[in-house]
């Protein structure tokens, strides 16, 4: 770190290393904090949370009970100590509640004024984040597992929806109305995803173990699915088709960059792609536990020299690094399983919900904090005045001897 | 950390989970304590074994287990951590988190395990909650996913308390309704009882006058005070005395004397009168009591009862004498003065109290007699069913009380009559007299006809199927009794068609008649030679009543029908050839005669076999299992041979016998084939694995089979081994399995073979 921060002084390095090294030692030192605490609104399994990207300071939740929350995560206080608080609700006693478990919640890229949410009753809802009612509400025959805006998209505001329909929804946000319908699937689509890094470039993962992508110009067909076997024949079973995966396909990430994408299968497997020729990058993984009968939400971390990606793996959060697949840690604190986690860039924070109703806050442990413990050491009889010390320390009676 | 420490701590994880005790021992919990207070390494060390134990499928292990990581818990912070750390799996293995994995067996205990894991995190979360983020959301999600109720030390669910509260209120609701009906039923009760125990008090007292008269009057049914006041004042007491004597004559009768059988009974001991036990008659009789008198009186008394009732022991009869002159002996003697001051006078006292029943009280003691009746079988059981009811269900205590005065009165009514200890035996005797008696009672009471009755009037008998006899013939009735006695003797005068038909009754087993005469017999004769007239042959005619109940009884047969009549066609054989209507074969002997058969009708085999006596001795041969053979055979076991004596280890204890069995032994370890060695087996086994019977060969030398490993924990297993599953083993068991359906296929096959070309039973 003192390096580091020399190098940056003499201008030797570039200012974007010092940053990376930073945030890369932070990620790695991603705990379960004692410090950081999420208020508990959900009476139930929480499915997805989003970060917005504008000021990095609210959080959505949605639950399976249909509540949607507004999270306020920074902290003003001054105190390590914080809980983010619930800045509103849509609670069960809101006119406009989903009415079924809410399964994808998203901010407008743009704006924290807006938000979008689909649920299993079939309606996905554009909110106004002021009055908290929906200024618009799209309805669909099927239940929608997944919907996604796209984060950098100047020449459209397409929402993609994917349902228990095969066809993918494109829904305008200008106009109001479903204008485009993307055929090609052959079984539920379980996630949709834009490029972050072509506008017009859509990925979406089905059940039927493929992942197609599309460019939204293109009205005939996608450019390509992703072959798990990169086209080699002999490998590949009896199926003709390409498929990326074993099992349903029921998560998909952009890398932050957009060149890569990774997606997670119930055939217990991650893969690393690459996004602009849907080659496999063959990254093992090892296994991934995944269990999820929906779709799965998981993210890659950002700014990191090494890139990380976080996949929840039954009830705990796998830490892999993205192109080796080497496991960095299994963050656990769980009592359920986890079904969405979302990284936050500027904090090197990690959120996570599970189906055991919490949201837990996973934060950078400082260094400076161990270098505190050792002072504890020397000085114990210090430390142990304090009430939340106590209980970290040793408590032998002396009757053992 | 060293090894041998290491080892220790796994031993120490090990005997401690496996004690399949509810509770640690402390002092090995002490020194697993000590060894973790050394370094972090060994509680490393001893976490990863209490996970591993924890892990085991067996509830009492996992409790063991769970026990001492709480202990551990309060004590090391890292321990904390790294416990905390794996929380979930830790709560999935205590607590039962994951439906899908269920705490394992015994029941009880992963019942009693779950409870405590729950209070025990409840308490953690109290204490270091704050501290361990993990525990607190474990905690929470305890509480708010999985609805746990930490108030709720059992650990219930919702449905289960709602159930209890349900049964509780309905419990609630019919004690209520009890207590009500016992209320009532005792407010109507109640003056009737009330009546009946003041009929019942001046019954006794009608029975009893002397309290009130002869003692003093405060305390009329306490019999204690008289007797200090009797025995310290002997002289004093004189004057009273003769009151009571008249007092007793004039009012109820000579109850005293009618003791005098008893009396006599007893050996007059010297001087001392023993245990008369009859207050009264003591007091009456202060100075008849020395010896000289005793003879007289005892006459006198034995006049008295053959006169008041006519039925007594002929043996009896021989003494009689004026029961007036007692009492004028009795007077003068005490006139006389002959009592002087250094005649010392012993009077043992018995505390009870006798009454008899006169002609005179006799109506005062029906009436207490019934009144005793109503009170034990009516009135005791209801009040004691209500303060029953009322302690149950804690109603009011008025109520209580109020049925707790009742059974005490009631008891204390119950308990004076017992100390009056009216004599009914009497009173038995002489209403049986009297229904013998008077005849022409019109039958107005009836006597309880239904079932046994040992005495049956002399005009009912023959309504009872019994010969007539008294009346028709001057002879005794058992005298008629032929000496071996079938269990209903035809009588040979019966004519009328009622008594055969009683008859039949009789032998058939389930009628009452025939139980009535089995009873007549059992209960041999003296009950009716007291009811008839006493005989001198009495006593030996019902000796041989009895030798011929003893003697064997058996079926007779034709020859015995036969007996010394000639038989025309005994032995005769008919042929009846042929009853063809034309054809008729040349010659026919019609009759044939049967030397066997004409034989057979005049000789006789009786078979007595004799008495069943069942064995009483066991075989007693020391078996395989070191125990001894339990067999009960007459002569031999068939599996050790005929039944010798053997002593407590099951050796023989005729020396010849142990010889033989010895030769024996060697002759059968001698046939056994070298390979066989048991030794060798049980080594050839070891490195197998397979089982060549070694256990059967050496099964002597080598006891039980192999040891369970850890002897202190329940079996899991074992509760596979109940009568259900043995009989299933034994009915499921293939060899068996196949033999049924060998029969029912050949069943099957034979039905097939007779009808397979019938349309009928072909279709099924």
């Amino acid at each position: 770190m003192l390096g580091f921060l020399t190098a940056r002084r003499a201008g030797l390095d570039d200012p974007l290393r010092l940053r990376r090294a930073e945030s890369t030692r932070r990620v790695l030192n991603l705990k379960l904090n004692p410090d950081r605490d999420v208020d508990r609104i959900h009476g139930n399994g929480i499915n997805s949370i989003d970060i917005e990207t504008i000021e990095g300071r609210y959080m959505l939740s949605g639950g399976a009970d249909g509540v949607i929350v507004i999270y306020d995560l920074e902290n003003y206080s001054g105190k390590p100590q914080y809980t983010c608080k619930a800045v509103c609700t849509v609670g069960r006693s809101n006119r406009h509640v989903h009415k079924f478990s809410v399964e994808t919640v998203l901010w407008y890229p743009y704006d924290t004024g807006m938000f979008v949410s689909s649920s299993f009753d079939k309606t996905m809802k554009v909110w106004d984040t002021e009055t908290l009612k929906p200024a618009e509400v799209f309805e669909f025959e099927s239940n929608i597992y997944n919907h996604h805006l796209s984060p950098i998209a100047r020449k459209h505001s397409l929402i993609a929806v994917g349902t228990k329909n095969p066809k993918i929804q494109l829904c305008d946000l200008k106009s109001g109305s479903k204008i485009h319908v993307l055929q090609g699937h052959k079984a539920e689509v379980l996630s949709v995803r834009w490029s972050p890094r072509y506008e017009h470039i859509l990925a979406t993962a089905s059940a039927d173990s493929k992942v197609k992508v599309w460019d939204v110009r293109r009205a005939s067909g996608s450019l390509f699915s992703l072959d798990q076997d990169n086209g080699d024949k002999s490998k590949s079973s009896s199926e003709a088709v390409n498929t990326a995966h074993n099992g349903r396909v029921n998560g998909l990430s952009f890398t932050s960059d957009g060149l890569f994408l990774l997606t997670t299968g119930t055939d217990d497997r991650m893969r690393l792609w690459n996004s602009a020729t849907g080659e496999n990058t063959l990254v093992n993984y090892g296994k991934v536990c995944n269990e999820s009968r929906k779709g799965l939400q998981f993210t890659v971390s950002q700014g990191c020299s090494p890139e990380f990606v976080f996949v929840p793996c039954g009830s705990s959060v796998a830490v892999y690094v993205l192109h080796t697949g080497e496991l960095v840690t299994m963050l656990r604190g769980h009592y359920n399983n986890v079904d969405c986690c979302k990284f936050h860039p500027d904090h090197q924070e990690l959120y996570s919900g599970g189906k055991d109703g919490n949201i837990l806050a996973w934060v950078p442990v400082l260094r400076a904090s161990d270098m505190e413990e050792e002072s504890d050491q020397k000085n114990k009889g210090a430390a142990d005045s304090s009430a939340g010390n106590r209980a970290l320390q040793d408590a032998w009676s002396s009757d053992e001897d | 950390m060293e090894l041998p420490q290491r080892e220790r701590t796994a031993e120490l994880i090990e005997e401690l989970t496996t004690s399949g005790q509810g509770q640690l021992n402390p002092d090995k919990m002490k020194e697993l304590k000590k060894i973790c207070k050394v370094s972090n390494d060994c509680i490393d060390h001893v976490y990863h074994l209490l996970m591993s134990q924890l892990n085991q499928d067996h509830c009492e292990i996992r409790l063991s287990a769970f026990q001492i990581a709480s202990e551990l818990f309060s004590r090391s912070h890292h321990f904390r951590t790294l416990l905390v750390d794996n929380f979930q799996e830790f709560l999935e293995l205590t607590v039962e988190t994951d439906t899908e994995q269920p705490l394992p067996p015994p029941k009880e205990v992963a019942k009693k395990l779950r409870s405590l894991a729950i209070q025990t995190v409840q308490s953690w979360q109290a204490s270091y909650g704050s501290a361990y983020k993990k525990l607190a959301l474990g905690y929470h999600f305890l509480k708010q996913v999985k609805k746990v109720d930490f108030q709720d030390l059992e650990a219930r669910t919702i449905s289960e308390r709602r159930r209890e509260e349900e049964r509780q209120r309905k419990m609630e609701r019919i004690y209520k309704a009890r207590v009500e009906a016992a209320a009532k039923e005792m407010e109507e009760s109640y003056q009737e009882m009330e009546s009946t125990l003041t009929e019942m008090e001046s019954c006794l007292r009608l029975l009893l006058p002397e309290f009130g008269v002869a003692d003093f009057q405060t305390d009329t049914s306490s019999h204690s005070n008289t007797q200090p006041a009797s025995e310290g004042l002997p002289d004093v007491q004189q004057p009273c005395c003769s009151k009571a004597l008249t007092d007793v004559e004039t009012e109820s009768g000579i109850r005293g004397r009618e003791d005098g059988p008893e009396e006599e009974n007893r050996t007059p001991a010297g001087n001392k009168n023993q245990d008369t036990g009859n207050e009264e008659e003591e007091k009456t009789f202060t100075d008849c009591s020395d010896p000289p008198k005793k003879g007289t009186e005892n006459k006198e008394h034995n006049k008295e009862e053959k006169r008041q009732s006519e039925v007594k022991d002929g043996s009896e009869e021989g003494e009689s004498s004026e029961e007036e002159e007692s009492v004028e002996e009795c007077l003068p003697l005490r006139s006389s003065g002959l009592i002087s001051h250094a005649y010392s006078l012993d009077l043992n006292l018995s505390p009870g109290l006798h009454v008899k029943e006169t002609e005179d009280n006799e109506a005062v003691v029906s009436t207490v007699i019934e009144l005793h009746k109503l009170i034990q079988t009516k009135h005791l059981p209801a009040v004691q069913g209500w303060v029953q009811v009322f302690t149950k269900s804690r109603a009011d205590e008025q109520l209580l009380r109020r049925a707790l005065d009742l059974k005490r009165s009631l008891e204390g009514a119950v308990q004076k009559h017992k100390e009056l200890h009216i004599d009914y035996q009497t009173r038995s005797c002489r209403e049986k007299t009297d229904t013998s008696d008077d005849d022409d009672d019109d039958f107005d009471e009836v006597p309880e006809k239904e079932g046994y009755e040992p005495h049956i009037p002399e005009h009912m008998r023959a309504e009872y199927g019994l010969d007539p006899s008294p009346s028709t013939s001057t002879a005794q009735p058992k005298q008629k009794r032929p000496p071996v006695k079938r269990p209903a003797p035809p009588p040979p005068q019966t004519t009328s068609r009622r008594l055969m038909r009683l008859l039949e009754e009789q032998q058939d087993p389930t009628s009452a008649a025939a139980t009535l005469s089995l009873l007549r017999q059992k209960i041999s004769l003296p009950h009716q030679s007291s009811s008839s007239s006493g005989a001198a042959s009495s006593s030996s005619q019902s000796a041989s009543g009895q030798q011929a109940a003893q003697a064997p009884v058996v079926p007779f047969g034709l020859d015995l029908y036969y007996w010394g009549q000639e038989q025309p066609n005994a032995g005769k054989i008919i042929k009846s050839a042929s009853q063809h209507q034309f054809w008729v074969p040349a010659e026919v002997e019609e009759e044939v005669e049967n030397k066997e058969l004409l034989e057979q009708s005049k000789s006789r085999y009786i078979s007595f076999p004799g008495r069943f006596v069942p064995v009483s001795h066991f075989c007693r041969a020391p078996l395989g299992s070191g125990k001894l053979c339990q067999r009960q055979d007459r002569l031999k076991c068939p599996f050790h041979g005929p039944i010798i004596p053997r002593d407590e280890e099951g050796r023989p204890c005729r020396p010849e016998d142990r010889q033989r069995e010895e030769q024996e032994e060697r002759r059968k370890r001698e046939q056994e084939p070298d390979w066989r060695d048991a030794e060798l087996m049980r080594d050839i086994e070891a490195a197998t694995g397979e089982d060549l019977g070694s256990d059967r060969l050496g099964g002597k030398k080598k006891k039980g089979k192999k040891k369970k490993k850890y002897p202190n924990l329940s079996d899991l297993k074992q509760s596979s081994d109940t009568s259900r599953s043995r009989l299933e083993r034994k009915v499921f068991n293939k060899s068996t399995m196949r033999r049924v359906a060998q029969v029912l296929s050949k069943a099957d096959r034979r039905k097939h073979d007779k009808f397979s070309n019938q349309f009928n039973y072909a279709l099924n």
